[in-house]
Order: structure tokens, then sequence, then C-alpha cells
């Protein structure tokens, strides 16, 4: 992937090549300023490569495909302020040919996945950021995706409701089987919530290494984060994105 | 709460109190022809404007102005849609609006005299250009200062371009387009008053020249405070509509 810069073309990212099993989650780290926001704009079709091709279950991306989702760091620029929690939510659902019933049914059942039930006719403004947050995550299940994806979810919000919110992935992720990709810069993370974390590093940046996350389920902040695997495995990854392996 | 309210009202009317009560005592004994006494004007007011003259002169001018005004912002609401869409087209077209909506808009009344002659229509025609352009204006920057998150969050949930217009683009541009709307409101009050200065024998602006021509100083004079008291008023309905429709607006910058 190229940019046309003032100063010339600027290589950001080259020969990325990972694939993404069907129910898998992995983490995408590197270094800031490393491409991963690119990587993340690619993979949802919001940009073109420069060359080669995304591959979604086989089919090239050029458009943002049907069976996508995305949570994006930035809750306040996602929700729409002017909608009410449940119009948000509803908003995507309308395409999907479902009655009147079915959208009720799907945001009552989606709330209560993420802990807001009862909340359709608040507004976004009206809730806490972990509450953005929560609803943005119901709104992206509630299309029933077949990928989703999360750009630093949970960088905006306080430390106690991030590892809620985390809880909140992990716990989704096992009641809707969904095939996940996450830009991180919070190398803890994305141990603790993935299957494989790839790191990209260099300028362009390529893949560094995927590291597979052997850690047992059902994992827990408290058990998980204690193992010696866990230490381990940031460990090696810090020093990836560090550069000093 | 009640104090709240009361601590508001003194604050906003404190200074309007003084300045009627020291126009009321310095100009008790006046006898200056050309400024009477404002308890004369006060009878005088509520001899014509209470309610007699009303439908003859006041009901013209309202209805003047918002028939002007709404389909002088329905216009700009369209244009400004079409051309805040396509960047492009922007790019044609924004130069020349730009240049027209330079022009002072009163002084396009004259060029609505020649077309239409001194009739309802060319008022009408005056009143609505005037208020196409502030509207239009607002409604192309707020579109092209949609963020770029919203969008793409429209985007791969494959909102249908309706859908993104209506629920996203247009909300998002809120703000901006009323604080538009808000000023082709006051120019088109202010061309309402200036298209009957000509020719015509009907409305405030009508019987406010007319009166001043003939010396009837004291008619003037009520004709220029009921166009105050019409002009905050109208103003006055038309926040309150934008509070209702901006209310979550308000609302998240109080909070944040």
């Amino acid at each position: 992937m190229d940019y046309q810069t003032p100063t010339g073309i600027k290589h950001v990212l080259r020969d990325i090549s990972f694939s993404l099993l069907e129910g898998e989650f992995a983490s995408i780290v590197g270094p800031s300023g490393v491409g991963k926001t690119t990587l993340l704009r690619l993979l949802t079709g919001l940009m073109q490569p420069t060359s080669g091709t995304i591959r979604i279950n086989g089919e090239v991306v050029t458009s943002p495909p049907p069976g996508l989702a995305v949570v994006l760091q930035d809750y306040t620029r996602s929700l729409m302020p002017w909608l009410s929690v449940e119009k948000n939510i509803s908003l995507p659902l309308k395409r999907l040919g479902l009655t009147k019933a079915e959208i009720a049914e799907t945001i009552e059942s989606v709330l209560n996945e993420v802990g807001l039930s009862g909340n359709q006719k608040n507004y976004p403004w009206q809730l806490s950021g972990g509450m953005q947050q929560r609803v943005a995550i119901a709104r992206a299940i509630a299309v029933r995706p077949q990928l989703l994806i999360m750009d630093e979810p949970f960088a905006s919000v306080d430390a106690q409701t991030r590892f809620d919110l985390e809880d909140l992935v992990l716990k989704v992720r096992d009641d809707f089987k969904i095939t996940t990709a996450m830009v991180t810069h919070d190398i803890d993370e994305a141990v603790y919530l993935s299957d494989k974390v790839v790191v990209l590093y260099g300028s362009p940046a390529n893949v560094k290494e995927i590291v597979k996350v052997d850690l047992p389920y059902p994992r827990n902040q408290v058990s998980s984060r204690g193992r010696e695997e866990f230490a381990e495995l940031r460990t090696k990854i810090y020093a990836q994105v560090r550069g000093l392996q | 709460m009640i104090k709240r309210i009361s601590l508001n009202a003194i604050q906003s009317l404190w200074l309007p109190f003084s300045l009627v009560a020291a126009w009321w005592l310095f100009s008790t004994n006046s006898e200056d022809p050309f400024f009477p006494p404002l308890s004369v004007i006060w009878d005088q007011f509520v001899f014509l404007w209470v309610f007699d003259n009303v439908p003859i002169h006041v009901v013209p001018s309202l209805i003047n102005l918002f028939s002007g005004f709404s389909i002088g912002v329905l216009i700009g609401l369209v244009g400004g849609v079409i051309i805040g869409t396509n960047q492009g087209l922007a790019r044609y077209i924004e130069p020349s609006v730009d240049f027209i909506r330079s022009i002072p808009p009163v002084a396009t009344v004259p060029i609505f005299i020649m077309i239409f002659g001194l009739n309802y229509e060319m008022r009408m025609a005056a009143i609505a250009f005037s208020a196409i352009f502030p509207t239009m204006l607002a409604v192309i920057q707020g579109m092209h200062s949609n963020n770029p998150t919203l969008l793409d969050t429209a985007k791969v949930f494959r909102l249908t371009p309706f859908q993104t217009l209506g629920r996203v683009r247009i909300p998002a541009a809120g703000p901006i387009i009323f604080s538009g709307i808000q000023v082709s409101l006051q120019v088109a009050f202010v061309v309402t008053i200036a298209s009957e200065l000509l020719g015509s024998g009907f409305g405030i602006g009508a019987f406010t020249l007319i009166a001043t021509d003939t010396f009837m100083i004291t008619d003037a004079w009520t004709g220029v405070i009921l166009m105050g008291i019409l002009g905050y008023l109208v103003n006055l309905i038309f926040n309150l509509v934008e509070r209702r429709a901006l209310r979550w607006y308000l609302a998240s910058k109080k909070l944040s």
C-alpha cells in the first residue's frame, strides 16, 4: 500500500499476508504509525490497495462487503447522537429485510447481550463512555456479521471499564462465534483476547510474526493474566514491537 | 427552580426596562414634533395596533414573510444538499453562488420590480431570493464538514444513500444548517419591510413610510416599534423550533 505524500510516494504496507480462520480472534499490533489503521481500512474496503488484493471468503474486497461490522475507537463519532440507542442499532438492520417485530426483538437481545437492557429510548450522550462503546458493540453484533473489525475499541475508556469491555468481547465471541480482527496498541489486551497476534514492523511494514496464543478458555482477568505463558507471550510480542528481536 | 427563572428574567429584562423607562422619562415634556412623548406614542400604538389595523398591515407583512421565507429556505435546502453531496458540481457552482449572495439583498428589489412590476409576486420573489443563499451556503458547508468517521461508519454498515443523507449527513450538519436558516429569516424580514416601501399601500413598511411622508410622526414611531416587536417574536419562535430540533446537540454539548 502506497500513499502519495507531498514529498513523494510513501510505502506504508508491503507483503502483508495473513489469514483469519472462521471464528478466530486475531489482534494486530505494532509500533505507532506502522500502518495498523491503514490495514484495517483496507480490510473494511474503505480504502483500495495500490497493489495486491484483500479477500474475504475468497471474494476480493473493493468496497465494504456485506456481513461486515466495525467498532471504532471514537464512539462519540461513530454513534449518531441524534438517534436513540434503538435507532442507532436498527439503522443498518433496515436493509436486511427484517420485519419491525424482528428488528425490535434483535435490538432487545443485543442490548441484553451487552448488559444494557431497557436503554432503547436513551440517547448515546446520556450514557457513559463505556456504555456507548457497549452500544457500538451491540450495533455491530445486531447485523450478525461474518467478520467483526475493531479499531482500538477500548482506547478511550478508563482502565476498569476497559477490563469490563474486554470480558464483554470474550463473552460475545463465545456466544456468537464471530470472526474478529482487532487493532490495538495494548499488548496485554491483544494476548488476553486473541487466538493469534499479528505483529507488524518496519517501514514499509510487513508481518514480522504471527504469534499463536494458546491460553485456555474461558479466560479470566485474574487467572489468565497470571499464567506463565501470558507473561512469556507479552514479553515476546513487546520485544518484537519494540524491534528488540 | 423558580429562583433561577426569576434571575434569568432579571438578567435579560433589566436593560430593555431601563431604556423604555428612560425614554418615557426624558420624552415626557418633549415638544419636538419629531420626538413626541413616549406616552403619546404608546396611546397611539394601542389605538392603531390593538387590533384595528392588524388585518390590513400586519397580516400581509407576515404572510409575505412566511411564504417568501419558506420558499427560499426550501430551495436553499434542496440546492445545498445537491451541491453539498457533489464535490465536482460544487466547484462549478460555488463561485457564482458566492458572487450572487454578496449583493445586498435589498438592492435586488428594483430588479424584481422590473421583472414582476409592483405587486405581490414581486415581494414574494424578492423575499424568497434573499432567503435562499444563507441557507444554501450553510447546508453546503455543513455537509462538507461531516465527520469522516461518521461517513465511514455509514459506509461500513452499508446504509442506503437515502439513509446516509437523511439519517447521517443532514442531521450531522444540523447545527450549521439552523444558523444558516436563522440568517435567512433575518434577511427575509428586512426584505419584507424593504419591498413594502415601494408601491405598496399595505404592510408595516408601507404604513410607516406613508406615515413619515405625511408627517404623521407618532404613527411612524408606532410602526417602528411594531417592527421591532414582530422581528423579536419571529426570532423567538425560530429559537424555540431550533431548540426542539437540535435537542441532541444542545444536550450533548452541555454534558461534555
